[in-house]
Protein backbone atom coordinates (compact mmCIF):
# COMPACT_ATOMS: atom_id res chain seq x y z
CA UNK A 1 0.00 0.00 0.00
CA UNK A 2 1.67 3.43 -1.06
CA UNK A 3 2.63 5.90 1.75
CA UNK A 4 0.68 9.41 2.21
CA UNK A 5 3.73 11.24 0.45
CA UNK A 6 4.78 7.90 -1.94
CA UNK A 7 7.59 9.70 -3.96
CA UNK A 8 7.25 12.89 -2.86
CA UNK A 9 10.71 14.60 -2.52
CA UNK A 10 11.09 16.17 1.06
CA UNK A 11 13.45 18.50 2.62
CA UNK A 12 13.51 18.92 6.11
CA UNK A 13 15.81 21.95 7.41
CA UNK A 14 16.41 21.21 11.52
CA UNK A 15 16.07 17.72 10.14
CA UNK A 16 19.00 16.15 12.84
CA UNK A 17 17.13 16.45 15.58
CA UNK A 18 13.68 17.30 17.21
CA UNK A 19 10.71 18.11 15.37
CA UNK A 20 12.13 17.95 12.37
CA UNK A 21 14.24 15.06 13.01
CA UNK A 22 10.87 13.26 13.76
CA UNK A 23 9.22 14.75 10.70
CA UNK A 24 11.77 13.21 8.55
CA UNK A 25 11.10 9.77 9.70
CA UNK A 26 7.65 9.97 9.69
CA UNK A 27 7.83 11.19 5.64
CA UNK A 28 10.25 8.25 5.14
CA UNK A 29 7.89 5.67 6.76
CA UNK A 30 5.14 7.11 4.46
CA UNK A 31 7.09 7.03 1.07
CA UNK A 32 8.69 10.00 0.89
CA UNK A 33 12.22 11.07 -0.64
CA UNK A 34 14.01 12.28 2.27
CA UNK A 35 16.59 15.23 2.62
CA UNK A 36 17.53 16.27 5.92
CA UNK A 37 19.57 19.77 6.01
CA UNK A 38 21.10 20.90 9.91
CA UNK A 39 24.52 22.67 10.59
CA UNK A 40 25.16 19.59 13.29
CA UNK A 41 26.87 17.41 10.50
CA UNK A 42 27.37 15.06 13.15
CA UNK A 43 23.55 14.66 14.53
CA UNK A 44 22.76 14.78 10.60
CA UNK A 45 24.39 11.21 10.00
CA UNK A 46 22.81 9.58 13.16
CA UNK A 47 19.40 10.76 11.70
CA UNK A 48 20.48 9.64 8.29
CA UNK A 49 21.08 6.34 9.68
CA UNK A 50 17.93 6.20 10.76
CA UNK A 51 16.24 7.17 7.76
CA UNK A 52 18.11 4.27 5.55
CA UNK A 53 16.62 1.65 7.85
CA UNK A 54 13.50 3.05 6.31
CA UNK A 55 14.46 3.99 3.12
CA UNK A 56 17.14 4.20 0.57
CA UNK A 57 16.50 7.25 -0.58
CA UNK A 58 17.11 9.75 2.26
CA UNK A 59 20.36 11.81 1.98
CA UNK A 60 21.75 15.02 4.41
CA UNK A 61 23.21 17.98 3.61
CA UNK A 62 25.49 20.87 6.04
CA UNK A 63 23.60 24.27 6.58
CA UNK A 64 22.86 27.08 8.83
CA UNK A 65 19.86 28.24 6.98
CA UNK A 66 21.07 32.38 7.65
CA UNK A 67 23.81 32.11 4.98
CA UNK A 68 22.10 32.46 1.36
CA UNK A 69 24.87 30.72 -0.40
CA UNK A 70 24.19 27.30 1.78
CA UNK A 71 20.37 27.12 1.10
CA UNK A 72 20.94 27.68 -2.62
CA UNK A 73 23.61 25.21 -2.47
CA UNK A 74 20.55 22.55 -0.04
CA UNK A 75 18.07 22.95 -2.43
CA UNK A 76 20.09 22.58 -5.50
CA UNK A 77 21.39 19.24 -4.07
CA UNK A 78 17.94 18.10 -2.93
CA UNK A 79 16.48 18.68 -6.84
CA UNK A 80 19.81 17.24 -7.94
CA UNK A 81 19.43 14.22 -5.93
CA UNK A 82 16.28 13.44 -5.68
CA UNK A 83 14.59 15.03 -9.34
CA UNK A 84 12.91 17.99 -7.71
CA UNK A 85 11.36 19.36 -4.57
CA UNK A 86 7.51 18.60 -3.46
CA UNK A 87 8.11 19.80 0.41
CA UNK A 88 9.95 22.18 2.41
CA UNK A 89 9.28 21.87 5.97
CA UNK A 90 10.79 24.49 8.19
CA UNK A 91 12.22 23.26 10.82
CA UNK A 92 15.35 25.13 11.61
CA UNK A 93 15.14 27.47 14.65
CA UNK A 94 16.94 28.57 17.90
CA UNK A 95 15.89 29.61 20.90
CA UNK A 96 18.31 31.85 23.20
CA UNK A 97 17.02 33.01 26.55
CA UNK A 98 16.66 36.63 27.24
CA UNK A 99 16.52 39.21 29.78
CA UNK A 100 13.65 41.79 29.86
CA UNK A 101 13.35 43.87 26.72
CA UNK A 102 15.64 46.92 28.02
CA UNK A 103 18.57 44.48 28.75
CA UNK A 104 18.45 42.48 25.71
CA UNK A 105 21.54 42.41 23.63
CA UNK A 106 21.68 43.06 20.20
CA UNK A 107 23.67 40.30 19.11
CA UNK A 108 21.31 37.69 20.36
CA UNK A 109 18.30 39.63 18.63
CA UNK A 110 20.25 38.80 15.36
CA UNK A 111 21.33 35.58 16.39
CA UNK A 112 17.61 34.34 16.16
CA UNK A 113 16.26 36.54 13.80
CA UNK A 114 18.86 35.78 10.93
CA UNK A 115 17.90 31.50 11.62
CA UNK A 116 14.08 31.81 12.89
CA UNK A 117 13.04 34.70 9.90
CA UNK A 118 16.09 34.86 7.53
CA UNK A 119 16.67 31.50 7.36
CA UNK A 120 12.63 30.82 7.19
CA UNK A 121 13.12 33.11 4.33
CA UNK A 122 15.93 31.87 2.40
CA UNK A 123 14.61 28.23 2.53
CA UNK A 124 11.45 29.46 0.90
CA UNK A 125 12.71 31.37 -1.68
CA UNK A 126 15.04 29.10 -3.06
CA UNK A 127 12.45 26.23 -2.58
CA UNK A 128 9.21 27.70 -4.66
CA UNK A 129 11.09 28.19 -7.73
CA UNK A 130 11.35 24.49 -7.54
CA UNK A 131 8.03 23.41 -6.50
CA UNK A 132 6.90 25.44 -9.06
CA UNK A 133 8.49 23.88 -11.89
CA UNK A 134 6.76 20.66 -11.07
CA UNK A 135 3.07 22.08 -10.90
CA UNK A 136 3.00 22.37 -6.62
CA UNK A 137 4.03 21.80 -3.03
CA UNK A 138 3.58 22.29 0.06
CA UNK A 139 5.49 24.14 2.62
CA UNK A 140 4.97 23.46 6.55
CA UNK A 141 6.93 26.11 8.59
CA UNK A 142 7.04 25.68 12.37
CA UNK A 143 6.33 28.86 14.48
CA UNK A 144 5.87 28.41 18.13
CA UNK A 145 3.26 29.15 21.10
CA UNK A 146 5.22 31.52 21.90
CA UNK A 147 4.39 33.68 19.16
CA UNK A 148 0.79 33.60 20.09
CA UNK A 149 0.89 33.95 23.27
CA UNK A 150 3.45 36.36 25.41
CA UNK A 151 6.51 34.39 26.47
CA UNK A 152 9.00 36.04 28.81
CA UNK A 153 12.07 34.07 28.75
CA UNK A 154 12.83 35.17 25.39
CA UNK A 155 10.78 38.12 23.41
CA UNK A 156 13.07 37.69 20.45
CA UNK A 157 12.16 34.60 20.00
CA UNK A 158 8.70 34.97 20.65
CA UNK A 159 8.41 38.07 18.00
CA UNK A 160 9.95 36.02 15.34
CA UNK A 161 7.90 33.00 15.91
CA UNK A 162 5.01 35.34 15.58
CA UNK A 163 6.77 36.44 12.18
CA UNK A 164 6.73 33.03 11.06
CA UNK A 165 2.87 33.16 11.53
CA UNK A 166 2.48 36.31 9.13
CA UNK A 167 5.11 35.16 7.00
CA UNK A 168 3.05 31.81 6.27
CA UNK A 169 0.04 34.01 6.06
CA UNK A 170 1.83 36.03 3.54
CA UNK A 171 3.81 33.59 1.42
CA UNK A 172 0.53 31.94 1.37
CA UNK A 173 -1.72 34.86 -0.26
CA UNK A 174 1.27 35.23 -3.23
CA UNK A 175 1.80 31.35 -3.88
CA UNK A 176 -1.55 29.09 -2.89
CA UNK A 177 -3.28 30.26 -6.77
CA UNK A 178 0.14 28.38 -7.87
CA UNK A 179 -0.46 25.05 -6.10
CA UNK A 180 1.69 25.97 -3.84
CA UNK A 181 0.46 25.87 -0.27
CA UNK A 182 2.00 27.21 2.78
CA UNK A 183 0.58 26.44 6.41
CA UNK A 184 2.49 26.63 10.10
CA UNK A 185 2.02 25.05 13.41
CA UNK A 186 2.58 26.38 16.25
CA UNK A 187 3.23 23.66 18.95
CA UNK A 188 3.30 23.84 22.58
CA UNK A 189 6.16 22.44 24.96
CA UNK A 190 7.85 19.64 23.20
CA UNK A 191 10.37 17.61 24.47
CA UNK A 192 13.27 18.26 22.41
CA UNK A 193 16.90 18.64 22.70
CA UNK A 194 16.36 22.49 22.49
CA UNK A 195 13.29 22.62 25.04
CA UNK A 196 15.48 20.34 27.39
CA UNK A 197 18.20 22.58 27.31
CA UNK A 198 16.36 25.80 27.61
CA UNK A 199 14.00 24.90 30.44
CA UNK A 200 17.17 25.71 33.28
CA UNK A 201 16.67 22.12 34.24
CA UNK A 202 15.77 18.54 33.85
CA UNK A 203 13.68 19.75 37.02
CA UNK A 204 11.68 22.31 35.36
CA UNK A 205 10.54 20.49 32.08
CA UNK A 206 8.55 17.68 34.63
CA UNK A 207 6.74 20.21 36.37
CA UNK A 208 5.46 21.76 33.05
CA UNK A 209 4.27 18.36 32.22
CA UNK A 210 2.50 17.80 35.95
CA UNK A 211 0.68 20.69 35.19
CA UNK A 212 -0.57 20.16 31.57
CA UNK A 213 -3.55 19.00 30.73
CA UNK A 214 -2.47 15.66 29.38
CA UNK A 215 -0.17 15.25 32.38
CA UNK A 216 2.74 15.56 29.49
CA UNK A 217 4.68 17.92 27.15
CA UNK A 218 4.27 16.85 23.48
CA UNK A 219 6.44 14.46 22.03
CA UNK A 220 7.88 15.18 18.54
CA UNK A 221 5.59 12.86 17.30
CA UNK A 222 2.73 14.31 17.90
CA UNK A 223 4.02 17.36 16.03
CA UNK A 224 5.93 14.87 13.10
CA UNK A 225 1.75 13.87 13.08
CA UNK A 226 0.52 17.51 12.20
CA UNK A 227 3.40 18.17 9.94
CA UNK A 228 2.29 14.73 7.59
CA UNK A 229 -0.80 16.17 7.63
CA UNK A 230 -0.26 19.46 6.04
CA UNK A 231 1.98 18.20 3.98
CA UNK A 232 0.05 15.44 2.31
CA UNK A 233 -2.85 15.75 0.18
CA UNK A 234 -5.27 15.23 2.89
CA UNK A 235 -4.64 19.25 3.33
CA UNK A 236 -5.32 19.73 -0.19
CA UNK A 237 -7.61 22.51 0.88
CA UNK A 238 -5.82 24.24 3.71
CA UNK A 239 -3.21 27.02 2.85
CA UNK A 240 -2.19 30.05 5.63
CA UNK A 241 -2.99 28.28 8.08
CA UNK A 242 -1.57 28.24 11.63
CA UNK A 243 -2.30 25.32 13.66
CA UNK A 244 -1.87 24.77 17.31
CA UNK A 245 -0.61 21.48 18.36
CA UNK A 246 -0.49 22.23 22.04
CA UNK A 247 -2.20 19.43 24.04
CA UNK A 248 -4.72 22.08 24.96
CA UNK A 249 -2.31 24.05 26.89
CA UNK A 250 -4.71 27.22 26.68
CA UNK A 251 -7.40 25.68 28.23
CA UNK A 252 -5.83 25.69 31.63
CA UNK A 253 -7.14 28.59 33.59
CA UNK A 254 -4.90 32.08 33.33
CA UNK A 255 -2.47 31.81 36.06
CA UNK A 256 -3.44 34.95 38.26
CA UNK B 1 39.56 36.86 26.64
CA UNK B 2 37.07 38.29 28.58
CA UNK B 3 34.67 37.49 25.76
CA UNK B 4 35.66 33.95 25.38
CA UNK B 5 34.91 33.35 28.96
CA UNK B 6 31.67 34.83 28.79
CA UNK B 7 30.74 32.95 25.56
CA UNK B 8 31.94 30.13 27.22
CA UNK B 9 29.73 30.74 30.45
CA UNK B 10 26.34 31.60 28.06
CA UNK B 11 27.39 28.33 26.20
CA UNK B 12 27.18 26.70 29.69
CA UNK B 13 23.61 28.09 30.89
CA UNK B 14 22.03 28.95 27.43
CA UNK B 15 21.63 25.87 25.46
CA UNK B 16 20.12 28.10 22.44
CA UNK B 17 23.56 29.90 22.14
CA UNK B 18 25.55 26.82 22.79
CA UNK B 19 24.24 25.75 19.25
CA UNK B 20 25.14 29.22 17.75
CA UNK B 21 28.92 28.77 19.26
CA UNK B 22 28.99 24.71 18.49
CA UNK B 23 27.57 25.07 14.77
CA UNK B 24 28.36 28.36 13.77
CA UNK B 25 31.16 29.86 15.56
CA UNK B 26 32.13 32.39 12.52
CA UNK B 27 29.00 34.42 13.62
CA UNK B 28 30.17 35.07 16.94
CA UNK B 29 33.63 35.74 15.76
CA UNK B 30 31.84 38.99 13.73
CA UNK B 31 29.43 39.45 16.38
CA UNK B 32 31.95 39.50 19.16
CA UNK B 33 35.11 41.09 17.63
CA UNK B 34 36.94 37.85 18.54
CA UNK B 35 40.84 38.13 17.77
CA UNK B 36 42.06 34.79 15.59
CA UNK B 37 44.00 33.30 18.35
CA UNK B 38 40.25 33.56 20.56
CA UNK B 39 38.34 32.57 17.34
CA UNK B 40 40.61 29.38 17.36
CA UNK B 41 40.09 28.53 20.69
CA UNK B 42 36.83 28.68 20.30
CA UNK B 43 36.27 26.08 17.09
CA UNK B 44 38.89 23.93 18.47
CA UNK B 45 39.55 22.84 22.48
CA UNK B 46 36.57 24.93 23.46
CA UNK B 47 34.05 23.57 21.65
CA UNK B 48 35.57 20.13 22.23
CA UNK B 49 34.79 20.57 25.78
CA UNK B 50 31.33 22.16 24.35
CA UNK B 51 30.51 19.20 22.63
CA UNK B 52 30.34 17.33 25.98
CA UNK B 53 28.06 19.00 28.07
CA UNK B 54 24.71 17.73 29.52
CA UNK B 55 21.89 19.48 28.06
CA UNK B 56 21.20 21.08 30.33
CA UNK B 57 23.62 21.70 32.42
CA UNK B 58 21.78 21.86 35.45
CA UNK B 59 22.38 25.28 37.33
CA UNK B 60 24.16 23.56 40.42
CA UNK B 61 26.56 22.73 38.29
CA UNK B 62 27.52 25.78 36.34
CA UNK B 63 30.20 27.53 38.61
CA UNK B 64 32.19 23.96 38.32
CA UNK B 65 31.61 23.38 34.63
CA UNK B 66 32.35 27.64 34.22
CA UNK B 67 35.59 27.43 36.01
CA UNK B 68 36.73 24.50 33.92
CA UNK B 69 35.92 26.09 30.71
CA UNK B 70 37.62 29.21 32.01
CA UNK B 71 40.79 27.47 32.76
CA UNK B 72 40.60 25.91 29.31
CA UNK B 73 40.43 29.08 28.09
CA UNK B 74 43.48 31.00 29.56
CA UNK B 75 45.56 27.77 29.30
CA UNK B 76 44.88 27.80 25.22
CA UNK B 77 45.99 31.30 25.19
CA UNK B 78 48.66 31.88 27.37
Amino acid sequence: MPGRLQNKVALVTGGASGIGRAAALRFAREGAKVMIADRNAALSQVTLDELREITPHAAAVPVDVSKTDQVQRMVDETTSRFGGLDILVNAAGVLLLSPALAEIDERDWDLMMNTNLRGLFLCTKFAIPEMEKSGGGAIVNISSMAGISAYARSLPYAVSKAGVIHFTLGAASQYTSKGIRINCIAPGTVDTPQARGSSGSADALRKIAETHPMGRIGSPEDIADAILFLASDEASYISGETIIVDGGSRTLPPNI
Amino acid sequence: MDKLKEIAKRAVEDYGFRQIAQWSPDDLVDQWGLSDDEAQVLKGPLKDEIDQLPVPVEPADYVVVENRLNALIEESLS
